[in-house]
């Protein structure tokens, strides 16, 4: 007999329907991806925007990086203060599945907190000690930044696949490599590393052209918006060919699942596609984007909503992966509403507050003496 | 318990200790640091003054790369820590508390948010504008606090909760209250030790006045931390107590933790009070340091007791640490582990490789083979019993005793125990009879730790367990059947390396 790897549910049941929790788990997963693609890409995007820039403060390329790393000393915060939640969800809904890839794993997994301090530290070094404080120099810093965020991504990526193939586990407790193995283990990786990169390069056009339009440096802004422009065009196609390379590459139940999911699996499926074309022809329609600041905002508008679909696509596929293990095991529910609704109220709350406090902030601008 | 293991040589304890001591070091500087930045600041602008602003700018530029940084990764580390050695036991406590942390979340984002704006618009935004993102972060700081104290304080003193399983008993459990005084007094202390630094690189004519501006923040730190100290303790059942005070404490080796904590907290009161308030000119960098790790040791201690006293629990007269529920012992001594855990019964029928697979399963978070909390030194082994065996004296045969069979044999004397033994010769001329003797004493071992379990069950229902009186209050039971109790002696007999290790055993495991 094989002994059935996969541990039982928690005895303690789920405090509210397990439907709940999946929607909180996509939404505030989505919440961290799009942080998560700021983090990765757009510190991608700074180390070759810097290297290109030969280093430099004068050249528009320099300029893009040291902005982009401005965004991320605050943005990788945000990745990890948003990348809580879906962590606290996952350990609720998957624990089963989640903490044995998570062992099996377990140097990497652990590494994950050293490769993050560095990745974080790095990009402060190169904020203070590099280009965007002393006008040249610090290559290095971003460099190796961008290095451990592509490790911590390559080791998400990992886990993932581990965590859904219990198939695999035994071989892999057995020192069997087995997951590098897996034939959709690097175009899922390029997937992630692809969108950070569009995603970033497309927040930075957003910026560079409403400052072109605001009369802020104009040339510079016009260089900046049109160099990175063409990163969004360039990922944007080479992700659409990615995204049908690795949903070629799943594995065949999982494909027919997703094909005869219905239309549960099959509107986000083909919206997803959709939304991916559009992006490329919209890309594709101008090489000076900060003439067509509406076509930019547009294409910015699309990416999120792609990136909202393909979270949705992502959370189907880890059910179907499942679904073959799951199939009996349905958790009891001992739901606590008063609780869920003080999460609620909170939640509401606490957004209520970041918003009035930004506005506040945003609306008492001051200098010299004036100022705190 | 169906988990897979991962396998560190350092031993689990030690890991989370590694990351969680610095984590909880820095998340509690991050609130009273908070605290204090926005009071200092506060106070900077009903008085104009511009040194006590720059304590404020300079200090928010320290919680910024600490607390943002490596505070918020190293909390998520004690997650990723916490499903790696025992992750049975994580989710139990994330199934009871799942919305009690999502609320620290909402909390934790403002903080966040609330941190990063601060730190970025000094001179950049009005004085009320950024005093409001200061208090507002204090806000989220604090209330991020009172929520994880619920969780942690319910761990030790569940009280009520182990009888009805609602949320909000065992969130406000009997040592919430004192516990959220004495985390409020430890974060003014955490905060004031960092702040030190930064204020003795103030100019030279208002040093001494902002260090004992600080000084004063410290003594009143000292005062609400011993306060909820000695409250908390107070309230603790008196089982849990008796653990560590006393005159006869179960866990001789808490007691003197309490003390070390407690004089750490003192010198770091004598030191504040000399060095700060009355003559802070003496005030050194180095001095700032030996400040800072009194408060540290204080902490330190504290917590090391805490974690200690709730041994062998995660989740106390609940859930044992190596993710054991207590109400699950008379099933898996009746089906055994290997019915309930794929990963045990990889290991085989029975013997040896079964049993290898029960260690793992049941005591490899808490012991090492050669480690932490070694088991292999914990065990007894034929060279420990020669050793008695040829110590000449009283007192070599005293020393050999205590450090090799006390543990276990409290009852009997040294020499007695010597008197019970072959002589060094006839167990020179008997390995065979040594290694019988030996593996019987761990099988006998294995029974008494099964028989805690009843111990635990038989305890009253929704009552705390009473640990002291245990054969070993600090370990969870043995669980599973005879077959097993029989296969993990093998194994652990076979850890022996003895007196002459058979070439077999000399490559380990
Ligand atoms: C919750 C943590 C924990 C678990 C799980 C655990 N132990 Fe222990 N064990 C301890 C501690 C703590 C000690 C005391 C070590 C010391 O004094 O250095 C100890 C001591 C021992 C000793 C020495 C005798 C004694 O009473 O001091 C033996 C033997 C032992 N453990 C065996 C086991 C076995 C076998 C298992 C698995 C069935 C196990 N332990 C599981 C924590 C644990
Ligand atoms: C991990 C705990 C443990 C340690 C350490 C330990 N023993 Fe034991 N030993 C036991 C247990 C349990 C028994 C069985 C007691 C009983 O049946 O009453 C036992 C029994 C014995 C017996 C009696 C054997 C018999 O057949 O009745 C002797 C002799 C003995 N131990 C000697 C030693 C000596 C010498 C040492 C130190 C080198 C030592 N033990 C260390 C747990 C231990």
């Amino acid at each position: 007999m094989i002994p059935n790897l996969i541990p039982s549910l928690d005895a303690a049941g789920l405090p509210g329907p397990p439907a709940l929790f999946h929607v909180l788990l996509v939404s505030t997963f989505f919440l961290h991806l799009l942080f998560m693609n700021l983090t990765l890409g757009g510190t991608l995007l700074a180390a070759v925007a810097h290297r290109l820039g030969g280093g430099r403060g004068g050249d528009h390329r320099a300029v893009l990086a040291a902005r982009l790393t401005a965004i991320n000393t605050y943005g990788i915060s945000l990745t990890i203060t948003t990348g809580v939640a879906p962590l606290l969800f996952i350990q609720l809904l998957y624990q089963q599945y989640f903490y044995p890839a998570t062992i099996l794993l377990g140097w990497a997994w652990l590494g994950l907190l050293a490769l993050l301090t560095l990745g974080y530290y790095a990009a402060y070094l190169y904020k203070f000690r590099g280009l965007p404080a002393r006008g040249s120099g610090g290559g290095v810093w971003i460099a190796a930044s961008a290095l451990m965020f592509l490790l911590v991504a390559a080791i998400h990526v990992a886990v993932h696949l581990v965590s859904v193939q219990p198939e695999r586990w035994a071989g892999l407790a057995d020192g069997a490599w087995s997951v590098l193995a897996d034939p959709s283990y690097l175009p899922r990786l390029l997937h992630f590393v692809l969108a950070g990169l569009g995603f970033a390069a497309l927040v930075a056009t957003w910026w560079a052209v409403r400052r072109a339009r605001a009369g802020v440096e104009v040339e510079l802004n016009t260089a900046i918006a049109a160099w990175a422009w063409r990163w969004v065009l360039w990922t944007t196609l080479l992700q659409v060919v990615d995204g049908f390379v690795l949903l070629v590459l799943l594995p065949q139940p999982v494909m027919r699942g997703l094909m005869l999911g219905g239309a549960t699996t099959l509107v986000p499926l083909a919206l997803a596609i959709l939304l991916g074309l559009g992006l490329l022809m919209m890309a594709a329609r101008t090489a000076e984007p900060a003439g067509q600041p509406g076509l930019v905002g547009g294409t910015l508008a699309a990416m999120l909503l792609a990136i909202a679909v393909m979270s949705v696509t992502r959370h189907q596929l880890r059910a179907l992966y499942l679904a073959p293990f799951t199939a009996d095991a349905a958790p009891t529910v001992v739901p606590q509403w008063g609780n869920f609704l003080l999460f609620a109220v909170l939640l509401a709350a606490g957004l209520a507050t970041v918003a009035c406090m930004l506005r506040r902030v945003l609306g008492s601008p001051a200098s010299g003496a004036e100022a705190a | 318990m169906d988990y897979p293991i991962w396998d560190v040589a350092l031993g689990g304890g030690m890991l989370m200790a590694l990351v969680a001591i610095p984590h909880v070091i820095v998340a509690h500087f991050a609130i009273g640091g908070g605290l204090l930045i926005a009071v200092t600041e506060t106070l900077a602008v009903r008085r104009s003054d511009f040194e006590l602003r720059e304590l404020a700018r300079r200090s928010s530029l320290v919680l910024i790369l600490v607390s943002t940084v490596f505070g918020a990764i190293s909390g998520v580390g004690i997650w990723v820590v916490a499903g790696l050695i025992s992750p049975a036991a994580i989710s139990a406590l994330i199934h009871t508390y799942v919305w009690g942390w999502a609320m620290e979340w909402v909390f934790f984002i403002l903080e966040i948010v609330a941190a990063l704006v601060y730190y970025a618009t000094w001179g950049r935004i009005s004085k009320q504008a950024h005093l409001l993102v200061g208090w507002l972060y204090v806000v989220g700081a604090y209330l991020s606090l009172v929520v994880i104290n619920g969780i942690i304080t319910f761990m030790l003193t569940p009280g009520e909760w182990l009888a009805s399983r609602a949320f909000w008993d065992g969130f406000f459990n009997p040592t919430y209250w004192p516990s959220l005084v004495l985390r409020t007094g430890i974060a003014l202390l955490m905060a004031t030790a960092f702040m030190i630094f930064v204020a003795l690189r103030a100019g030279v004519e208002r040093r001494e006045a902002l260090l004992r501006y600080l000084g004063w923040w410290l003594v009143a730190g000292c005062v609400v931390a011993y306060a909820g100290y000695r409250w908390w303790e107070a309230v603790l059942p008196g089982t849990v107590r008796n653990l560590f005070r006393g005159a006869e404490p179960a866990l001789a080796q808490l007691a003197a933790t309490r003390s070390f904590a407690l004089w750490s907290l003192t010198a770091a009161l004598l030191l504040g009070l000399v060095v700060l308030v009355l003559a802070p000119r003496l005030a050194r960098p180095a001095t700032a340091a030996v400040l800072a790790l009194a408060a540290f040791a204080f902490f330190g201690g504290y917590e090391r007791l805490r974690e200690g006293v709730r041994k062998p629990f995660l989740i106390h007269s609940h859930l044992f640490s190596n993710g054991l529920l207590l109400s699950a012992i008379p099933e898996l001594n009746e089906s055994g582990v290997a019915a309930h855990s794929g990963w045990v019964a990889r290991g085989g029928e029975d013997g040896a490789s079964l049993g290898r697979a029960l260690f793992r399963a049941q005591c490899a978070s808490c012991h090492t083979l050669d480690g932490y909390q070694s088991i292999r030194r914990a065990l007894p082994s034929r060279a420990d019993l020669a050793a008695l065996a040829a110590a000449e004296g009283p007192e070599a045969a005293e020393r050999a005793f205590r450090a090799e069979c006390a543990a276990c044999h409290a009852e009997v004397g040294a020499q007695e125990m010597q008197g019970m033994l072959p002589s060094a010769e006839e167990m020179g001329q008997d390995p065979e009879m040594m290694a019988e003797l030996n593996r019987g004493m761990i099988a006998a071992t294995l029974l008494e730790l099964r028989d805690m379990g009843e111990a635990f069950t038989a305890a009253p229902h929704g009552a705390m367990v009473d640990t002291a009186p245990l054969f070993a209050p600090y370990m969870p039971p043995f669980v599973g059947t005879d077959r097993e109790l029989e296969a993990l002696a093998d194994h652990l007999a076979s850890l022996d390396r003895g007196a002459e290790p058979t070439p077999a055993r000399q490559g380990g495991l």
